[in-house]
């Protein structure tokens, strides 16, 4: 019987564990499979996902599997229509936070107003470096008129406020007068208000986390009592654990491993749309045929997207047609689309001037050829596959491609100078729809990411406007128009949403997905394993 | 070294991408956030000024920080340090357990059974891609059969000798198989060459006990060569076997190189290559004392 499930095993099929050691995930100990180990346990200071530390440090605020921004450590959202928001005449906006009672640090002493203040202080001190400063350097201060009350006043008006405080605060008590960037006792293991404080971190190995006896949800919450996240670089041996069943959870399972997966016994594959796409980014500044709004029309139209994903994504991720995503309360389907016509496509060109005049299948125009690198990542599959789909079918139109792969740390390097021709990636987009960093003239790089080296102005004028305006309908309103602008121009080829695939034992109740960097763990408190 | 420092130094920065390119995916880092953070880790200064400071810390000592969790450099490699060691030196007796016997009796029995199935294994022990090998054996021993962990170093909730002993296994024969291949048949070689020498030859027939003529007298001078292999194996073992590690989930010094150089760690990167390029000089020159010792030709 053995020896047969060796030889299925070896064949690729999916047999359960036959080891009676390896027990399946229950409401004692839930082991997570994964990626990497994290830098630091401080949320403002990682550059790596925050699942682990989303389990022990709470935000004010948290999006939701809609990307919907609730309440979590605040007792609401603060808006214009409940008073939370006031806009002052000198140009500046005023935010006034209400906690939520009761909440206390995991060694008891209470979460207050002033350790919001001590945060925005920290983040814009000269002598701690955080990730990120967005947003906190344009507040001018905090007042904190009473323990519960944090009035954050910006000098600007600043739409994503809601999202200032998704990664918690600092603790006051800890950190006051102190090198943060050095502090390692709390960026190994951080105070929070979360379901989990951390229990052990074995260095290259695992992170244990364990419940807080007296969590602010209630005591029977979270349900899981221990949750084990093992570290597993290696995307093979994380999906071998999950055969068998050595981990139970595995987020972000690439789409080329869906087949090995899909039929494990005891599994389920939760697949939602992300808050990512994959596209074809037009450097307009290196390549001078990208100028021309007919040349990026036509290659986009020479693009068959629905036989790229039903051929090699196997039909798990949706064709798109624009940047923000179908999770976001800012998109539109309402925007000019380009289905896959070559007939279209070659029209395009020719009446750009691209010709094939010497009869060698690539297009000319001013004794120049219609030729250009496309670069991506190198050691991802699905990528290189597409790029070759991508090579053949702009090919078939005319154009000359090369296809360069190069490592991910030397991609992000050549893309933010702005060194290549065309790009085949994916955009990470924040949780507020903000599009400005990626498509306003004066955001190229170094300023931004605007790396298409897109120029219209009436677009960046509606970015802009959306950037500082706080009302959702309003934000809304110039957020379509921007979209509808950016496909109008087909300023890039978007291919596909960056569908997300979390592997999660069968039997897991209060699962949900979230689509943002918040993760899957963001509700962990609301998971219980279902007992027969 | 000095010179190795300065190559190194040059190689790793003139590759492309950076320390701070893992901050780009995040559109929450915005340019500004880029350019504080470089100025913070003193890579806005001239090349040539951060090498002579790192430079003239690391020869009194100080390894520096390293740029993905800011703490010391010699803190991360001496913690990772030891599951290396670990690995590598139950690998090394696997290995020789292994490659000793084989070699002899393939020399002893020239053209037998023992000979020619060992001549196959080696060349299979050889041609393995050690990732493809180390999956198969997860997929088969660990999984299909249950008998071993699949990975990591040990379990949890564990942590015993046997629990510890019971990880060892699959990755120690995955670095093992290729070494004891090559070793098995640089010590046939040896030893085939050994047993044509007339002292052996005297040694039979003077009655010395086939036993005892093979083992004292030709293994010994036949192992010559293959301490120097050994040793010279030992120092890729010792810096860290990368692929056995990422298969097995194996936190040592492979681990640990393969982070920092998808990062761009470059004081954690310094530091491992100029210990691996010291271990390969020590490692060097206790070949060439252990040869000495074992060959009185060479005094």
């Amino acid at each position: 019987m053995k020896v047969l499930r060796v030889v299925m095993l070896l064949a690729g099929f999916s047999v359960g564990s036959c080891t009676s050691d390896r027990g399946g995930a229950s409401n004692d100990l839930l082991v997570v499979g994964y990626d990497r180990e994290p830098d630091t346990m401080n949320r403002f200071s990682t550059h790596i996902l925050e699942d682990i530390q989303t389990c022990v440090i709470e935000g004010l605020t948290v999006t939701d599997e809609r990307m919907n921004v609730i309440p979590l450590l605040a007792s609401e959202v603060p808006t214009l229509d409940n008073g939370g928001v006031r806009l002052r005449p000198d140009g500046g906006m005023d935010v006034t936070w209400r906690l939520r009672p009761g909440i206390r640090w995991h060694d008891g002493v209470p979460f207050t107003s002033a350790d919001i203040r001590f945060t925005v202080e920290a983040i814009n001190s000269p002598y701690y470096n955080p990730e990120s400063t967005d947003g906190f350097d344009r507040i001018e201060s905090v007042e904190t008129p009473d323990s519960l009350t944090a009035i954050v006043k910006y000098r600007e008006v600043y739409a994503p406020y809601a999202l200032q405080f998704v990664r918690g605060a600092l603790p006051r008590h800890v950190l006051a007068g102190r090198d943060i960037d050095g502090a390692q006792d709390y960026n190994r293991n951080p105070l929070g208000t979360g379901p989990y404080r951390v229990a052990e971190w074995k260095t290259g190995e695992y992170v244990l986390l364990e419940r807080v006896p007296d969590y602010w949800r209630g005591d029977s919450l979270p349900a899981i009592r221990r949750i084990l996240f093992r570290f597993i670089a290696n995307t093979t041996t994380r999906i071998n654990q999950l055969r068998g069943g050595e981990v139970h959870v595995t987020a972000l399972v690439p789409w080329d491993k869906y087949r090995e997966v899909k039929d494990i016994p005891g599994l389920s594959i939760h697949r939602m749309p992300g808050n990512s796409y994959e596209h074809v980014t037009l450097n307009e500044r290196s390549v001078e045929a990208f100028r021309d709004v007919r040349v990026r029309r036509a290659l986009t139209h020479a693009v068959d997207r629905e036989l790229i994903v039903r051929s090699i994504l196997d039909s798990l991720a949706p064709v798109i047609h624009g940047p923000i995503q179908s999770v976001s309360w800012a998109y539109t389907d309402s925007v000019a689309r380009y289905d896959f016509d070559p007939a279209r496509a070659k029209a395009l060109l020719d009446e750009a001037g691209w010709r094939d005049g010497d009869g060698d299948g690539v297009r000319e125009r001013n004794g120049k050829r219609l030729s250009f690198t496309l670069i991506t990542q190198a050691g991802f599959a699905v990528r290189e596959n597409v790029s070759q789909a991508l090579q053949r079918m702009w090919r078939d139109v005319g154009v000359d491609v090369r296809i360069q792969l190069v490592d991910g740390t030397s991609i992000s390097g050549l893309w933010f100078e702005g060194k290549f021709d065309a790009m085949l990636h994916w955009w990470h987009m924040p949780a507020d729809p903000e599009l400005t960093l990626f498509f306003a003239s004066d955001r190229t790089p170094p300023s931004g990411r605007n790396i298409n080296y897109v120029d219209d102005d009436s677009l960046t004028r509606l970015l802009y406007a959306s950037d500082r305006t706080v009302d959702q309908n309003a934000r809304r309103a110039l957020l379509v128009a921007a979209q509808q602008r950016i496909a109008d121009l087909a300023v890039e080829i978007p291919l596909y949403n960056v569908t997300r695939l979390d592997a999660v034992p069968s039997n897991l109740e209060g699962f949900t997905g979230n689509p943002t960097n918040a993760g899957i763990f963001w509700n962990v408190h609301a998971w219980r394993i279902k007992t027969p | 070294m000095l010179l190795v420092s300065v190559l190194v130094f040059a190689l790793l920065h003139a590759a492309p991408g950076g320390p701070l390119s893992v901050y780009l995916e995040n559109p929450g880092v915005r340019p500004e956030d880029i350019e504080r953070l470089r100025r913070a880790l003193g890579l806005d200064q001239p090349l040539a000024t951060q090498y002579l400071r790192w430079l003239a810390a690391f020869v009194r000592g100080d390894w520096g920080f390293s740029l993905s969790d800011g703490r010391p450099v010699a803190e991360r490699m001496l913690e990772r340090a030891p599951a290396t060691l670990e690995l590598a030196a139950t690998s090394l007796v696997m290995a020789l357990l292994a490659a000793v016997p084989l070699g002899v009796r393939s020399a002893v029995r020239r053209g037998g059974w023992v000979d020619r199935i060992g001549s196959v294994a080696a060349l299979t022990g050889v041609s393995l891609p050690v990732f493809w090998f180390g999956l198969l054996l997860q997929l088969s021993i660990a999984i299909g059969l249950g008998w071993l962990p699949s990975s990591g170093r040990s379990s949890a909730f564990e942590g015993g000798a046997a629990d510890r002993i019971r990880h060892l296994i699959l990755p120690g024969i995955v670095l093992a198989a290729v070494h004891a291949a090559a070793w098995s048949r640089y010590l046939r070689a040896s030893m085939i060459g050994i047993l044509s020498q007339r002292f052996i030859l005297a040694g039979e027939s003077r009655g010395v006990p086939h036993r005892r003529l093979m083992l004292r007298h030709a293994l010994r001078n036949a192992a010559g060569p293959l301490v120097t292999v050994v040793l010279l194996d030992a120092a890729l073992l010792v810096s860290g076997a990368v692929v056995t590690e990422s298969v097995f989930a194996w936190p040592g010094l492979g681990g640990l190189f393969t982070e920092a150089l998808a990062r761009r760690d470059y004081p954690v990167l310094m530091a491992f290559l100029m210990v691996t390029s010291v271990a390969v000089i020590m490692l060097n020159l206790l070949a060439d004392l252990a040869h000495r010792v074992l060959d009185p030709r060479t005094r």
